[in-house]
């Protein structure tokens, strides 16, 4: 082990690693308002809508992120769709985990008891105002556990970004093994920077959970 | 913006032969991190401390990091001593990869049957290693097939990945089309319709596995 390398070169990983939780951070972000907008339009009455988003899931679920990243940036220009490599890395990102999120939603939702929202009609509360005040607050503990593992999906597919020249964790710590030769002491740190980001995401959603708990009754 | 799927119907017969590669390997992969992962899980919960600490600690690390990162350490890291070819790497770090998802499962399942299972058969007169693998075993691998079938979902799809490192698999063989053609588009769509048809198959096996084995549970 050469530790001097490794106090040399951490500052450009640690430089790569913001790159990394920015894309992360971003794509769940956005990631979030897709997932609901599928869950929304698998709530609708009219079937086609309701086929549109089970269809879109299935596709998006059914295929590589990786293919779709290189659709996407390298495809995409030939139908007029340009975008960066960081955008484009936030854009996939977001679509692609907006579908499984929104299955972990819709699950969470689902494993509410059916009583409470009957419940809740028949006292007059309204079909939004249910889901708003009575379900979603039982469902919050277990959709922030599912959608917590997402997240550390997230991170590890952001990785993934490297192919399409975004200069995050793990296409600076090709970059360095290639030009300094020592592998083993790169992958080290950076899979310590990487270890480290999980855990602080597993914390926070940790935190979470326990405010949560508070409102559930499961 | 006009479409020409012509020169995909040229290159379809590499694109058919990338997608045989990446089948290929990810059967071995399967075959691997399989009977892999079983060995590590029996280990880590039966043997003692010393042997299993390690283990879980490679669990560990494959699952909290990406699985690029760790290709790339094979890829450049091996390739320091002994030189192999892309393939041998892909295969290795995918597999090791799922090794440890598989591995984390197994220890869950095999913990859920043994119990009284295991005291039973003790006091029915099978040995210590007789009902691990007769007894506890059998039992853990049919709880285990909902889970470890999406792992091996996951895994297909893992296998466009391997692309990074030059294995000659299905994404490979349509950069290589593309940058004769330059067709991206066209090209990455047929690619990402046949990873959708795979994916369908495999969900069919899938739940048909899962009904199969459902009477057992």
């Amino acid at each position: 082990m050469d530790f001097n390398l490794m106090v040399e070169i951490s500052p450009l990983l640690i430089k790569a690693a913001w790159i990394t939780i920015d894309i992360s951070v971003r794509s769940l972000f956005f990631g979030f308002f897709v997932a609901c907008g599928l869950v929304f339009l698998q709530s609708f009455r009219f079937a086609p809508i309701r086929w549109f988003a089970r269809g879109y899931i299935s596709v998006i679920r059914g295929t590589p992120y990786f293919v779709q990243l290189l659709l996407v940036f390298y495809g995409g220009p030939s139908i007029g769709f340009r975008l960066d490599p960081i955008t484009c890395g936030v854009f996939v990102g977001a679509f692609n985990i907006g579908a499984y999120m929104s299955e972990a939603i819709r699950g969470s939702i689902e494993s509410v008891d059916s009583g409470q929202a009957e419940a809740a009609r028949s006292l007059g509360f309204g079909r939004a105002q249910t889901l708003v005040s009575i379900v979603l607050p039982q469902a919050a503990a277990l959709m922030i556990r599912s959608v917590g593992v997402l997240a550390i999906v997230v991170v590890k597919n952001s990785s993934l970004v490297s192919i399409i020249s975004v200069v995050e964790l793990t296409y600076q710590a090709q970059r360095l093994i290639g030009s300094t030769y020592k592998p083993l002491e790169i992958f080290t740190l950076t899979a310590l920077i990487y270890i480290i980001i999980v855990y602080a995401v597993m914390g926070i959603i940790e935190l979470a959970y326990r405010r949560a708990m508070r409102y559930t009754t499961l | 913006m006009e479409f020409d799927f012509t020169p995909v119907i040229t290159y379809f017969p590499t694109l058919l032969q990338g997608l045989g590669v990446g089948l290929l390997v990810a059967l071995v992969v399967a075959f691997m991190s399989i009977v892999g992962g079983l060995l590590v899980a029996v280990i880590s919960v039966y043997v003692n401390k010393v042997v299993s600490w390690p283990l879980r600690f490679f669990i560990w690390l494959f699952m909290t990091t990406p699985l690029l990162l760790q290709l790339y350490f094979l890829y450049f890291g091996l390739g320091e001593w002994i030189l192999i070819p892309a393939i041998l790497v892909g295969i290795l770090g995918l597999g090791f990869h799922y090794m440890a998802y598989n591995a984390d499962i197994f220890i869950a399942t095999i913990k859920a049957v043994s119990g009284g299972q295991y005291e039973a058969s003790r006091s029915l007169g099978f040995g210590h290693i007789a009902t691990i693998f007769y007894i506890i075993v059998p039992q853990a691998l049919i709880r285990s097939i909902p889970q470890l079938g999406n792992n091996m979902i996951l895994m297909v799809k893992d296998t466009s990945v391997l692309s990074a490192i030059g294995v000659a698999e299905l994404v490979y063989a349509s950069q290589y089309a593309i940058s004769v053609t330059f067709r991206p588009f066209e090209f990455f769509i047929v690619i990402a319709v046949m990873y959708y048809v795979v994916n369908i198959f495999m969900e069919l096996g899938q739940a048909w596995l899962e009904r199969m084995t459902a009477y057992r549970r």
